[in-house]
């Protein structure tokens, strides 16, 4: 296995106890299968699924492998990983526990979307939920399916599906399985109304075709079908496009989607935890960097599925280990001489790597991913990275300049351009870029930094002062920055920078800003030449 | 056990067969990585970024990522052109059989250079980057190696779009399949024609192609190709925003995240039409006419395009017969390899058992090496 190459590796002691928030069954399988590496797992959060049946063994509950904790709740997280502070309370007790992991199983609720068709539930219009819970019992309602049709027969149910949400894989599974039910039972009749039939996962398309075997029949109006709600009556009217005329039906029962939402208590959580979510407010952050289980803060995981909840626990294996751990000292520092604690580092860490101590900032070596936003942000300049120091990067600015400038034969034919390139991505491209032949201009030069947030005003500047006509900040794209926001950081600088060139009477097309993934080999060449010929003109 | 000591063969080199890989040696297990073309990655290595203003997590660039991780990973030991030839059960071990395959260089990374024709890689961490003829037919193990679990993870086949024929793929010369689409754009830096190299103006996607086709026999949906063509019809019209794009489709799937957000932003930039196209004819400058039963005119109707995207299905991986008559491990009733996990040291990851995402596929890697780690006993 590899490990990091360098000279300055620590070992840090890493706690081996883990914290499981969320005990639904994602969440109790994460914790089965980590306390089953060794490690001590409590877990908090609403029960919803049994923990035997979610692999965690008689052994781990009875002898503490897993503790499941009703009725506590987390106040806060201090801390990083390996050294997690979480304050617990419990009937207003306040506990302090230290864990080496967090893992996140965030427990959704369902809500009935049926105001969204007009519609108020009762006995005859229903949620899947309550649908799905009296086709499994043998209760009256049950009867009134069976018999609910006119003249006794069976009735008809109509599934109303993905015009109040878009939906997803696991609703139209239930959808599809409940119109089956009632298809099956005898002399009922089933109806789906659909917007998009979400069969992207496995089965589902074979179901859908058994379904409409069966005699299941699905409608997909290009509009949300109007449905009418009487006292006796229920009635769903949608516009056929081949007849071009109303297509009506008057189901004996309705049952309608229900759809996933996001409760406050998880938006606090993740306030809590200093974890990132998605747009529509689930967690983590959309970020193919973090897929599968990782967060934007090392050691804290987060667990959507049964694959999330087994790659935690190989996350978690990996982090703690037998309980030590080798860590590089340095990736960033703080000079507590100079700094005024001002918070800024702390606010624009993304990994929550920065803590106080002795009066002044102090940075993680676990933590710490060596982005160098913090150094860049910080105002009294009290923060070096240990790879990219301040001084190594302004030489190799000099560098860069000299050695473009050197490449240019008689006098200067062509401009010289140095590129700040974020070795996640830009380094990466513009790597396969030469590798695979790909033109660029003779006088194009880059320096590598750590992540585009590590791209100080001043190293701009510097590129310009010793004698760069264009100067380019490569970045990862919106979304795809390992330390979430580097790339943002990088850009309102440029942005400011840009202004600043206009002011001194430059133009602001010396300077420019990009996005790039690690395998756009040509694409990369195509920006800096384009660049390049903006330069010349 | 000694972990040191223990071994995993993971069959395949696409992004499942690297991540199982690279997890079991994250636990200090030795992998002997057979793939069997002249390439690792497998079909996601060569897929471009989709990103417009911002990224749009499909994944290829963590495919990269992986790949990096795996190349310079000593404990991964990887044999180019090789295949599967026998195994035998010995105890708690298999004794494995490798062979060289026999296999053409991919046509579409085939390019000119001074020595003459070579396959291209699509990564600078293939190794080699470049493959000749002569290069191809001297690469391949011919050797036995003792193993403690096998990890199988051939992966999938594309749909052969000419199973398709009214669609006139390999006819006409603008009729292309989602992994042609790919290599034009890494080829040229963005979607051109392949029959003038002009930037199309009108581009249409037709969705399901091979999928979800009771026809076929395919009770099936690729889970993928919905996500796959919104994100390069998002990302093409992005670098051309005069490019008008229509997508012919059955139902939407969902990309994985956000994707409310992201239908209601990508609606406002394509056109969708909910019906699949019948067949494609030839008109003049390559342009194609596309004939289709238009929803709400309940006619035939035709519009011409200057470029026709398929997307293709993901099918079950070629040789999944051969390899599981030599593994045992059984087939399910769509010719995907059986998910359940055994409790003989031989596992399943990724789409030799079923459509996925580059993302789930990595998710399910995880899983899969985490189970075999089981079964060795490196993991409780
Ligand atoms: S940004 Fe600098 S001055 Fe401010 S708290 Fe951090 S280290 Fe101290
Ligand atoms: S270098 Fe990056 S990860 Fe490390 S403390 Fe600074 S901002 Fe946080
Ligand atoms: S769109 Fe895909 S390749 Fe591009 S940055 Fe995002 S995940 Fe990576
Ligand atoms: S993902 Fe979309 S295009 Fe692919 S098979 Fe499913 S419905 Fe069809």
């Amino acid at each position: 296995m590899i490990t990091e190459n360098c000279s300055n590796m620590v070992d840090i002691s890493i706690s081996k106890d883990v914290l499981v928030i969320g005990a639904g069954s994602f969440g109790l399988q994460a914790a089965g299968q980590i306390a089953a590496q060794g490690y001590k797992v409590s877990v908090i959060g609403a029960k919803t699924a049994c923990a035997r049946q979610s692999g965690c063994t008689s052994e781990m509950l009875e002898k503490g492998g897993v503790n499941i904790m009703q009725d506590v709740s987390i106040e806060a997280l201090a801390g990083v990983v390996g050294d997690f502070r979480a304050t617990l309370t419990k009937n207003n007790e306040k506990v302090e526990s230290i864990f080496g992991a967090v893992v996140v199983a965030p427990q959704y609720s369902y809500s009935p979307l049926n105001a969204k068709y007009g519609l108020t539930l009762n006995d005859k219009v229903m949620t899947l939920s309550q649908f799905e819970a009296i086709i499994s019992s043998d209760s009256e309602k049950m009867k009134a399916i069976q018999n609910g049709g006119e003249g006794g027969a069976g009735a008809n149910v109509a599934f109303l599906m993905g015009f109040a949400q878009e939906g997803e894989p696991l609703l139209t599974g239930r959808v599809l399985k409940g119109a089956l039910a009632v298809q099956n039972m005898k002399g009922c009749k089933a109806y789906i109304y659909a917007g998009n039939v979400k069969v992207g996962a496995n089965g589902l398309e074979r179901l859908f075709t058994q379904g409409r075997h069966a005699g299941v029949v699905c409608f997909k109006p290009s509009e949300t079908p109007k449905v009418q709600q009487g006292t006796d009556l229920l009635k769903i009217t949608i516009k056929d496009p081949v007849v071009r005329s109303d297509v009506e039906l008057t189901p004996d029962f309705i049952v309608v989607e229900e759809g996933l939402v996001v409760d406050k208590q998880n938006l606090d959580l993740c306030a809590k935890l200093r974890v990132d979510t998605d747009l529509d407010g689930f967690l983590p952050s959309n970020n193919v960097h973090r897929f599968p289980a990782k967060s934007n803060r090392d050691g804290i995981f987060v667990v959507n599925s049964s694959l999330d909840a087994t790659n935690a626990a190989l996350r978690v294996k990996e982090l703690i280990g037998d309980g030590t751990k080798k860590v590089v000292a340095d990736r960033a520092k703080v000079d507590e001489n100079l700094c005024v604690i001002c918070l800024t580092c702390y606010r624009s860490c993304p990994h929550g790597a920065i803590f106080w101590q002795n009066g002044a900032a102090a940075i993680s070596p676990a933590a710490c991913q060596g982005c160098g936003i913090c150094a860049s942000e910080c105002p009294m300049d009290a923060i070096q990275l240990g790879e990219f120091t301040d001084e190594s990067l302004r030489a190799n600015i000099k560098d860069a300049v000299v050695s473009a400038q050197a490449t240019q034969k008689d006098a200067k034919s062509e401009p010289t351009i140095v590129a700040f390139c974020c070795k996640n991505s830009a380094l990466e491209a513009f790597e396969s870029a030469k590798l695979f032949g790909h033109e660029m201009p003779v006088g194009f030069k880059i320096v590598k930094v750590p992540c585009a947030g590590k791209v100080d005003v001043e190293f701009i500047m510097k590129a310009f002062v010793d004698g760069a006509d264009g100067v380019m900040v490569a970045a990862c794209h919106e979304g795809n920055c390992k330390a979430e926001r580097g790339n943002t950081y990088a850009k309102w600088r440029v942005n400011e920078i840009q202004k600043r060139l206009e002011l001194m009477g430059f133009g602001k097309n010396k300077l420019t800003f990009t996005t790039i993934a690690s395998n756009m080999a040509k694409e990369f060449a195509c920006k800096v030449n384009d660049f390049a010929k903006s330069l010349e003109g | 056990m000694n972990s040191q000591s223990q071994k995993v063969l993971v069959l395949g080199g696409g992004i499942a067969g690297l991540t199982a890989a690279w997890e079991l040696s994250r636990q200090n297990i030795s992998v002997e990585l057979v793939e069997k073309s002249c390439f690792l990655g497998g079909h996601s290595i060569g897929f471009t970024c989709k990103a417009t203003d911002r990224c749009q997590q499909c994944g290829a660039c963590s495919v990269e990522e992986m790949l990096k991780n795996v190349v310079n990973e000593p404990l991964i030991n990887v044999h180019l052109k090789t295949e599967l030839k026998g195994l035998n059960k010995a105890d708690s071990s298999y004794k494995i059989t490798l062979q060289k395959s026999d296999i053409d260089l991919p046509v579409a990374q085939i390019t000119q250079r001074a020595n003459g024709k070579a396959a291209k890689g699509f990564s600078k961490h293939n190794n080699p980057l470049y493959v000749t003829e002569s290069d191809k037919n001297n690469m391949g193990s011919q050797c036995e190696v003792d193993v403690d679990a096998l990890i199988v993870a051939t992966g999938y086949s594309p749909f052969d779009p000419n199973r398709k024929s009214t669609y006139g793929y390999g006819k006409w010369a603008n009729v292309i399949t989602g992994l042609d689409l790919e290599n034009i754009i890494r080829e040229n830096g963005a979607l051109v024609r392949p029959s003038d190299g002009q930037k199309p103006a009108k581009v249409a996607f037709i969705q399901c192609v091979g999928s979800r086709d009771e026809r076929l026999g395919n009770l099936w949906c690729s889970e993928v190709c919905c996500p796959y063509a919104m994100r390069m019809a998002g990302s093409v019209k992005h670098d051309n925003p005069d490019a008008q794009i229509t997508m012919f489709y059955i139902d939407i799937q969902n990309t994985a995240k956000e994707f409310p957000v992201f239908y209601e932003k990508i609606k406002q930039n394509i056109r969708f039409v909910r019906t699949i196209p019948v067949d494609i004819y030839p008109l003049e400058n390559n342009c194609l006419e596309l004939r289709h039963m238009a929803e709400d005119e309940g006619a035939p109707s035709s519009e011409s395009f200057d470029l026709v995207v398929l997307s293709v299905g993901i099918m079950p991986g070629k040789d999944t017969g051969k390899i599981s008559e030599i593994t045992a491990i059984p087939i399910n009733q769509d010719g995907f390899f059986d998910s359940t996990s055994s409790d003989l040291g031989c596992f399943v990851a990724g789409t030799a058992k079923g459509p996925g995402s580059i993302a789930t596929t990595m998710a399910d890697a995880g899983k899969t090496a985490f189970e075999a780690m089981r079964y060795l006993g490196v993991m409780k």
